[in-house]
This record gives structure tokens, C-alpha cells and sequence, in this order.
């Protein structure tokens, strides 16, 4: 990722350097399709956020900057004005607290599981984990509609949007990847010096497998974030009501504002992009190290 | 491995099956409690808060419904009301998720939507909480929607009307001249003698917006798209509670075939605004348009739907306002649904959306609807009722759409096999497929009877 | 652990006879105690629920009725294969499920190796088009839907129909590419790809920077050209990475539903074309109420889902891979 040169050789024949030129030039035109390919639909998101809903959908001129105002923005907070129709910041704060519910959740319950199967001895441990690890083919989407038949009862709560997704079985593996790296002189080490499973485990294991923390944090978050199938069974009411659920809103519209859907999309999104632009390298990390562990 | 070990592991297992099962009872395995002991309205005391649920609608309409409730609290100070608006997509689903005892006060809802719901103990009989006057002020169609086995679960501010709105100027320059009564509406040939006319003189070619954008496979399909042309072209949805043998009939393969047939004329309308930017000189849709439409001003003319048949049909009946059946304060609830139904509410309302008043004062104040007003042609066909589809003639006109409990299963069948014979695929196979679903369902249900 | 012949002790009972561990000499709990709330979750919101949709699937009942349940035995089973529409029904879901596995599987995989292969030379201004390329990533479904609806609009207003036609010189354009049944699953196969493919795409990345440079250098003194390095080093050396990718992608594309399920219910899409098992699901539990059906159809789901991830494990294991 850094932008250092090649390292062009000094003496080469001057036929190989325009090969060379050509093929630079072959790979940056690919690279430039391939970007367009990915970022024209995010352009297209932000540009017709601030146009009006009338010219979202004109062909190719639905790229083009023009006419651009706050108008779309103003009409998605004018739209959600009262306790009646709930607010943006509202479902914005749900989505936010339901995720940072599941991924700090998730971030101790699955470690402490994962640390005990990879560094404990205890008894049924061994049946215990191979269940979590065929657990780990299970998506949630095959136990949705009997988990909403066991909870119906604690529907549009933002307790219910979250809890289910905390002990999760892949994570658990994922941390037991790492765990199982730890040499084992440092818990030896700790354990000398006194300190329970605990103080072992938060103090010594945890500061240690900093990565394993930001792999599952990262890779829960993305899975979270945008979550849909869940809310739409569980959650009706605008007081827990989280944002990918309101995009429908606009949609209805009559005629649809769809300048109001991709503003509330934009807004929807920005916070995370702006996020993952910051810690881009992180992001990549985490994610190639899952692969590499998993 | 030795005995002793898998005689531990099967321990470990049973434990994990005592933690599920133990979970399972906890949280009660009998799934959402639905109340066996019937609605029960409480009068109570007439005042305190009263919570009201709503479709999260037009801008418009809600501002409308805002303003009601405000008009409302000023109007008296014992009652208040907490309203709660959700998406259109997600409110059907809020109300059949809900428990009884988990329904507000008062509800919106969908007219077909009521028999299911009644059925499934989640409303209450307005009769004692409402005044005799606002149930003897709605208007037959309305009053019909709402009447389940005898009993009256609903009153309604206003009314739906279909129409093919024309843009006068396009019809003129193609040459077409257009019919302006329910009796003169074009046959489905003269139709597409019609559009072929107004391809050449529409910027696209695609002279005609059928609304798509609403989605077939949802109840603009049933009610709307797919309901009037069943019922114009003779056919019905169900016969005696049966869909096989009506659904599936060559009168309705043939109908539909028509209307897949116009595809090649018809805008897809994503952005809702093919007709008033004047892409299209023909819109197929509801009243609630005509706020928007009305910017064509005297270019703006009401046609009725093509005819397949049975002379001209449109669907009627829309949401209209209930109790819910566990409701603590019946008699705040009562003047609040009266207070909704007057004159002045509904004046409010039915401005906001162009939607011909359900009420009967309301609808002969109307300044849209009535002899020699630009909307005169939906009110008189809503003013033909058919009733039901078992009583449809040749000369009535707006059909209201099958009241059954099993609603829920009729309307997604027929909307998803409209969709499938609009992309293409053969009518009489996705017909049967239907028929046979919802024949299935009821079947189940025990035709849905108490 | 092999020790006792007896009956199983009451854990009172034991610790006299047991070696303590090593690593927790006095903590005889904490194993147990540390993995229980992870355990608890999962035995109450996956584990449950799945013996729940067993039992359910035994039975007649209706979402949110009055009517009690009803015993009905295997009905709902034979009922999903031998009533011809509903086996149809089910059988083209479950075919969707292939057919998007089968496309998007290898499709998926080669594009995230080639966009790896694309993005890992060193050229200046590399760090902006990986940004490009990433992006999609951070994307909700939900929102990626919708902007991809008004992508593929129909008419000429839709953003690809105008690209198509501007290329074409007019001669392509207007084509309903989720309303014909021809290219509404391609459709979606191309819009869950540009959502998710920088995700394996960055894990073939990581695998292609581990491949030691040496291999390189002495494929390169063997006279072997780009294309033969490629193939002869690059992929072998990446081989178990291009498993991985491949599974997930499989597991992924089994669990496809928040795409179909906001798509399929836009404009005039006609839903068989484009239904997965999952919405089927939904739809029969959520829109028809009819539960029982649902449960049977997600056991019959999760059946093949086992069946597929253990033929994979094994076939991995025996190449020696993961």
C-alpha cells in the first residue's frame, strides 16, 4: 500500500521499457474500469442524494452534479418530525446501540468460550467444542422463524434485536485459532505470580491477542451493521425501530422520493465509510487474518 | 474411546438438550399468545391516553392525521392521543405480530385486511363505543367493508377510485377520443388500438403506466391491477370459498394474458412521475395520485378501465379505522373515532390525498367528487357498487374485494401470479398454481369458519 | 479423563481424585464457568430454536390463529415432495440455491483472484483504487438493494440500460433485467458480487503476499514466463486459500436472502424466478402464516446445508488442504 516506485533497473533496452510502459498503462486502464465498476453505484448514492427526486432516475444524467441542494435531507428529518413517525437520530441511536451491544458482547462471551476450549482442562470439553464447531454451519437465517415464534413476546424491544447474535460460534473458532498460538510459558508465568483464571485471561491472555479482538470486532460489525431479516420480524414500533428499516419510508412516497432514499442511505453509510477509510489497513488485516486462521 | 467416556458424553448431550428444552418452556414454545378468551372492551373512564396506530403514508396524509389529532386535543382536554406511524411494507405485519393484548387503542387498517384480523381476536365490535350517528353517516361501500359476520369493526374517513387518468393533450394530438362514463369505457381491443396510436406520439413510445412501480406481487396486484381485470373480463378470485374453478378460469387466463400483453406499451414509472412529466398519456392508478396529477390542470381527464367484458370494474374499499379487541378505554376511543369522522376531519383528510370521503356529508360536500367535478367519474363508480364478487353484473362497477378471513393467503397468491404472467410465463399454469395454494390454505384453516 | 469406570460422580465428589491441571491448579470451575455464557446463548438462540422448527414441523399450525395445533405427523414432509406445486415451488427455490452457488462460487472466486493479482503491483495511486474496490464492503444490504433497484430500472431512465445504450449506440437499451425470469438471478448474482467480492478478494491478497519471493525468483531463472509463474507458483502456493474462499463463498450463497427478499418484491419481478429457500421460508412463515410448513422446509434446508459442509470438509481433508 505504499506508493513507492518500482525499482526500474537502469540499464534495460528501450524496447523492454515500452513494453513495460504499455503494460503499466494496460494495468492502470483495467484498475480504472474495475474502480468504476465499484464506486460508480457509492457515486451514484451521494450525487442523487442531493438532487432532486425527479432527476434520481434520467439515465445517464442521474451522474451529473447538477441542481444540487440539502433539499433531500431536510425532507427526511421534515418527514420523521414527531414521537409519531420516531426520528433519524432515534433509529440511528438503536442501530448504534444494538451494535455495540452485539460486538462488545460478542467480543468477551465468545474469547472466554474460546480461551477455555483452547487453554482450559475440563470435563466434556472436548464434545462441548465439537458442537460449537458444527454450530458454526448453522446461519441464522434457518432458525429465524422459530426463534421469532420462542420471542414473540419481547417484540419491538432493542434487547431482543441484539442478544441473540452475541454467542456466536464462529467467532468462538476464530478466537480459538488464536488462543491456541499463545505459548503457554506466559500463562505459566502468570500463574506463578498468583493470578487466577480471570486475572490470566483479561490481564496477560487479552493484551496479547489484540488482533483476535479487532478480526471478530471488525467482522461482527459488518455482519451487524446493516442487519435486516431480524428486525423486520421483531421490530414494528419507531422507538426501536433501526435504521435499515426506515429506508422503506421514503420509498412509499407517492410520487417515490427516491432523492429522500439515497439521502438517508448517504447518511445511513458515511459514518461507516468515513470509519473504514480511517482504519482501512485494519480492516484488511482482520480480514485476511480470518481466512488465514479459519 | 473407552465406555465410561461416551457414557459421559451422553450426559453432556442430554444436559445441552435440558438447557434448550428448559429454554424452549421459558419462553413459552406455544408462540405468541393469542388469547383464546375473546375481545373484551373495557368503557373505562373516558379520558387519559389513548394510543393509536397508523400507516406511516404520504407526507401529506400524515401531516393531515397530525393536524386531526391536534384539532382533536384542542377540542377538548380529557383526551390525549399517542399515535404511531409504521411503514406501509412493515404494517399489516406489525398488526398479525401484535397480540391482542399488545393493539392499541385504535388502529388503522387495510378493508381485507379486517376479516383476518377479526378472526384472529384482534378486534373489537364498534357498536356502544361509536355514536349511532357516525355509523349511519358512512357510506354503503365502506359500511360493507367493514361489517364482519353482522358486526360493525370499522368507520372510514374516506373511500378508494381507479381510474386511467389521460393527459388530454397527448389523447388530442394522437386523435384518440376518450370516454368519460363507466358504460363507454374501451374494450380491451379498443385499448390496444389505443395505445398502439399513443406510442407514436409519446417521447418514449411507451404510452401507458400500469403503476408498477408499486410491485404486482403485493396488494396493488390484488386490488388494484389484477382484481378489476379478473372481474371486468367475468371472472372471480374465489367461488363459494374455492379458488380452483374460479381463479383458474379461462376467462381469467384470457383477461390477464391481455394485460401482460400491454407490457411493450407500458413505462415502468420507478421514479412515479411518468405521467405528470408526460412520458406516458395514460397512468392506471388510485386517487391518491391526483394531488400530484393535478399539475396538468385542464389536461388532466378520468377514464375508466379498459373493459374485458363485463362492462368496467374498479376495486373499492382502503384503510379505515377500528379498535383493538383488549382496549382499556372504550369510550375515549369512541369519540375519538367519532371526532376522526367528522365533516371537518375528513375534509382535512381527503384533501391531502385526493381520496373521494367515505362519509356521506362529507362526500356531498365534496369539491372534487360530484356532478360536473373534475373526480365526478370515480364517485360514480364507487356509487355503482357490486358488492362482493359473487355479485357482480355487468353494470356495477366497483367490486369489493373477497371478505375472508383467508384474505391473507388470496392476496399474495394472486398478486404473485399476476407478476409471474406480466414477466412472461403461461397464465392458465400460474393460475392453477394459485387456485390450487390458496384451496390448500383454506383447506388447513377448515375454510377458515369459527 | 479416562480414569473413572464408575458411575459418573457428583462433581463434589471428584477433585481428590483428579490430577489438577497444570495451567489452573484450584480452579476447578473456571473451564466450565468461562465457556457457559457463550454456550448458554447458543443452546438458547440457535440450538433451541432449531429443536423448536423440528417440532413445529410435526405440526398444522397457523401464525398468530386461534386455532390450536395440530399433530399431523410427517404430512408437511411428504406434502413438500409429492404435492406438485409445492415440490416446485421448493424444488425451484432450492434450484436458485444451486444456481447462484454454482455462478457465483467459482465466478466469485476467480474475480477475487484476479482483482488481488490486479491490485498487488506496487503503482502509484494503488491506495485509491483499493479504496474504490473496498468500499462496496461497508454497504448494507438493505441499501445496496435499493440503489441497485434503481439501477436496473427498466426504461430507459435506468442507470444500466442508459450505459448499455450509450455503448451500443442506442442498439441495446430498455431491457427489465429483474423482471424477465432470464436475468433476474443474474442480476442479483452481479449485485451480491459487487458487494462482496473485495472481502475474499483482500483474504487472496494476504495469501498472495505470503507466497515466499524465492519461488519467484527461481521460476524466473527457469525462464518461465508471467503466465507460467502464475500458474505454476501463485495458484499452488495459494491453493488452500482458494479453498477457503470457495467455502465461504458456498455458505453465502445458501444463506442468500435479504437481496431477493427487498428485490423480488419491487416492480413487476416475478418472485419464482428469483425466490431462494430462504424467503421461501419467510414468505410461506410470514405472508401465508403457515408455519408448520416453514419449520419443515428449514429442517429439509438444514439437512442439506449439513450435507454440503461435511462433503466439503471431506474434500478438503483429503487434498490434504485446511
Amino acid at each position: 500500500m505504499t506508493m513507492a516506485k518500482t525499482m526500474e533497473p537502469t540499464r534495460r533496452s528501450s524496447s523492454m521499457k515500452r513494453t513495460r510502459r504499455w503494460q503499466t498503462a494496460l494495468h492502470y486502464l483495467i484498475l480504472t474500469v474495475v474502480a468504476l465498476f465499484f464506486f460508480l453505484p457509492v457515486y451514484y448514492l451521494i450525487v442523487g442524494s442531493f438532487r432532486p427526486s425527479s432527476e434520481v432516475l434520467s439515465g445517464l444524467s442521474g451522474f451529473v452534479p447538477t441542481n444540487l441542494s440539502f433539499d433531500n435531507y431536510a425532507g427526511v428529518f421534515d418527514h420523521l418530525n414527531s414521537d409519531a413517525t420516531g426520528y433519524f437520530g432515534q433509529f440511528a441511536l438503536v442501530s448504534i446501540i444494538v451494535t455495540t451491544a452485539v460486538v462488545a458482547g460478542s467480543l468477551i462471551v465468545n474469547s472466554m468460550a474460546a480461551y477455555s476450549f483452547a487453554r482450559m482442562k475440563w470435563r466434556g470439553k472436548k464434545v462441548l467444542f465439537l458442537l460449537v464447531i458444527i454450530l458454526t454451519i448453522i446461519p441464522f437465517e434457518a432458525v429465524a422463524l422459530p426463534l421469532y415464534y420462542m420471542f414473540s413476546g419481547q417484540r419491538d424491544t432493542v434487547v431482543i434485536q441484539a442478544i441473540p447474535f452475541i454467542a456466536n460460534a464462529f467467532s468462538i473458532f476464530l478466537f480459538y485459532t488464536f488462543f491456541l498460538d499463545v505459548p503457554g510459558e506466559i500463562e505459566e508465568a502468570a500463574r506463578l505470580d498468583g493470578a487466577g483464571p480471570f486475572r490470566t485471561f483479561f490481564q496477560v491472555i487479552v493484551p496479547i491477542t489484540k488482533p483476535a479482538f479487532a478480526t471478530v470486532a471488525i467482522l461482527t460489525f459488518l455482519a451487524q451493521w446493516g442487519s435486516y431479516l431480524w428486525p423486520v420480524l421483531m421490530v414494528s414500533d419507531p422507538t426501536a425501530r433501526p435504521l435499515p428499516l426506515a429506508i422503506s419510508i421514503f420509498q412509499n412516497q407517492q410520487p417515490p422520493e427516491w432523492g429522500q432514499v439515497l439521502a438517508f442511505g448517504t447518511m445511513f453509510i458515511v459514518p461507516v465509510l468515513a470509519v473504514f477509510l480511517i482504519f482501512q489497513r485494519w480492516f484488511v488485516a482482520s480480514i485476511s487474518s480470518s481466512a488465514i486462521k479459519g | 474411546m473407552t465406555i465410561p467416556k461416551s457414557r459421559r458424553t451422553a450426559g453432556i448431550i442430554a444436559a445441552a438438550a435440558a438447557v434448550s428444552v428448559a429454554a424452549l418452556s421459558l419462553t413459552g414454545c406455544g408462540g405468541p399468545d393469542t388469547g383464546n378468551a375473546g375481545p373484551s372492551v373495557e368503557a373505562g373512564s373516558g379520558e387519559g391516553t389513548i394510543n393509536v396506530w397508523a400507516v406511516d403514508g404520504q407526507a401529506a396524509e400524515n401531516d393531515a392525521l397530525k393536524k386531526i389529532i391536534s384539532n382533536f386535543e384542542t377540542s377538548q382536554n380529557k383526551i390525549k392521543v399517542n399515535l404511531k406511524l409504521f411503514p406501509s411494507d412493515q404494517y399489516t405485519k406489525a398488526v398479525n405480530s401484535a397480540a391482542p393484548g399488545d393493539l392499541p387503542d385504535v388502529l388503522d387498517f387495510d378493508g381485507p385486511t379486517l376479516a383476518s384480523f377479526v378472526y384472529n381476536g384482534k378486534m373489537a365490535p364498534l357498536k356502544g363505543s361509536v355514536s349511532g350517528e357516525t355509523l349511519s353517516n358512512q357510506t354503503d361501500s365502506i359500511k360493507a367493508q367493514n361489517t364482519v359476520d353482522g358486526a360493525v369493526y370499522g368507520v372510514g374517513m374516506m373511500n378508494a377510485g381507479l381510474a386511467l387518468w389521460g393527459n388530454k393533450k397527448l389523447l388530442d394530438s394522437a386523435g384518440v377520443t376518450y370516454p368519460t362514463t363507466p358504460e363507454e369505457a374501451w374494450t380491451a381491443e379498443e385499448f390496444t388500438g389505443v395505445l398502439d396510436k399513443l406510442a407514436a406520439v409519446v417521447p418514449g413510445g411507451k404510452p401507458l403506466d400500469l403503476s408498477e412501480q408499486y410491485g404486482f406481487a403485493g396488494e396493488w396486484g390484488t386490488c388494484c391491477s389484477a382484481g378489476p381485470v379478473i372481474w371486468s373480463g367475468g371472472g372471480t378470485m374465489l367461488k363459494d370459498n374455492k379458488a380452483v374453478g374460479a381463479l383458474d378460469s379461462d376467462a381469467n387466463v384470457k383477461s390477464l394474458t391481455t394485460l401482460a400483453s400491454w407490457k411493450k406499451y407500458t413505462d415502468p414509472n420507478a421514479d412515479g412521475l411518468a405521467f405528470p412529466n408526460g412520458r406516458v398519456a395514460l397512468s392506471w392508478v388510485g386517487h391518491w395520485t391526483y394531488p400530484t396529477y393535478k399539475a396538468l390542470g385542464s389536461d388532466l381527464v378520468s377514464i375508466p378501465l379498459p373493459n374485458f367484458g363485463k362492462g368496467t370494474k374498479t376495486a373499492s374499499g382502503t384503510f379505515a379505522w377500528g379498535m383493538g379487541a383488549t382496549s382499556k378505554n372504550g369510550t375515549a376511543s369512541g369519540k375519538f373515532l367519532d371526532f376522526l369522522m367528522s365533516d371537518e376531519s375528513v375534509r382535512i383528510y381527503t384533501d391531502a390525498n385526493g381520496a373521494p370521503p367515505a362519509t356521506k356529508t362529507a362526500l356531498s360536500a365534496s369539491s372534487l367528487y360530484g356532478p360536473g367535478k373534475q373526480l365526478q367519474l370515480l364517485g360514480d363508480q364507487l356509487s355503482k357498487a357490486c358488492g362482493p364478487e359473487e355479485q357482480i353484473t355487468e353494470t356495477c362497477v366497483s367490486v369489493t374485494r373477497p371478505v375472508t378471513a383467508g384474505y391473507p393467503i388470496v392476496t399474495d397468491q394472486v398478486g404473485k401470479a399476476e407478476a409471474a404472467i406480466y414477466s412472461g410465463k403461461d397464465a392458465k399454469e400460474a393460475l392453477s398454481a394459485a387456485a390450487r395454494a390458496i384451496d390448500q390454505n383454506f383447506a388447513d384453516n377448515d375454510g377458515y369458519r369459527k | 479423563m479416562t480414569t473413572q469406570t464408575q458411575k459418573i460422580p457428583s462433581p463434589a465428589a471428584a477433585p481428590a481424585k483428579r490430577q489438577s491441571s497444570a495451567i489452573l491448579t484450584g480452579h476447578r470451575f473456571a473451564g466450565p464457568l468461562f465457556a457457559s455464557p457463550a454456550l448458554i446463548g447458543l443452546a438458547i438462540f440457535l440450538v433451541a430454536p432449531f429443536v423448536l422448527a423440528v417440532v413445529l414441523s410435526f405440526y398444522r399450525v397457523q401464525l398468530n390463529s386461534p386455532r390450536p395445533a395440530r399433530f399431523i405427523g410427517f404430512e408437511q414432509y411428504t406434502r413438500l415432495f409429492t404435492d406438485p406445486d409445492l415440490s416446485a415451488a421448493f424444488g425451484q427455490a432450492l434450484l436458485n440455491n444451486f444456481t447462484f452457488a454454482l455462478i457465483v462460487v467459482p465466478v466469485q472466486t476467480v474475480l477475487a483472484l484476479g482483482l488481488a493479482v490486479l491490485v498487488n503491483r506496487k503503482l502509484r495511486g494503488m491506495v485509491v483504487f483499493r479504496t474504490f474496490i473496498f468500499m462496496p464492503l461497508v454497504f448494507p444490504l438493505a441499501l445496496t438493494a435499493v440503489i441497485w433497484r434503481l439501477i436496473y430500472s427498466r426504461g430507459d431512465e435506468g442507470l444500466l440500460n442508459a450505459i448499455l445504450g450509450l455503448f451500443s449506440g442506442g442498439a441495446l437499451s430498455s431491457h427489465d433485467w429483474l423482471g424477465s425470469p432470464s436475468t433476474a438471478l443474474g442480476s442479483i448474482i452481479v449485485m451480491s458480487i459487487w458487494q462482496s467480492v473485495s472481502f475474499q478478494m483482500i483474504i487472496v491478497l494476504a495469501a498472495l503476499q505470503s507466497v515466499p519471493t524465492e519461488l519467484y525468483e527461481a521460476a524466473s531463472l527457469d525462464r518461465a514466463n508471467k503466465w507460467q509463474q502464475f500458474i505454476n507458483v501463485t495458484v499452488p502456493g495459494i491453493r488452500n486459500t482458494l479453498i477457503f474462499v470457495a467455502l465461504i463463498t458456498t455458505i453465502f450463497s445458501f444463506r442468500l436472502f435479504d437481496q431477493v427478499y427487498l428485490l423480488s418484491r419491487s416492480g413487476s419481478v416475478d418472485r419464482g424466478s428469483t425466490e431462494t429457500v430462504m424467503t421461501q421460508i419467510i414468505n410461506t412463515g410470514f405472508d401465508n402464516n403457515n408455519v408448520g410448513q416453514a419449520a419443515a422446509m428449514t429442517v429439509i434446508f438444514m439437512l442439506i446445508i449439513t450435507v454440503i459442509a461435511i462433503i466439503q470438509r471431506a474434500a478438503v481433508r483429503q487434498r490434504g488442504g485446511v
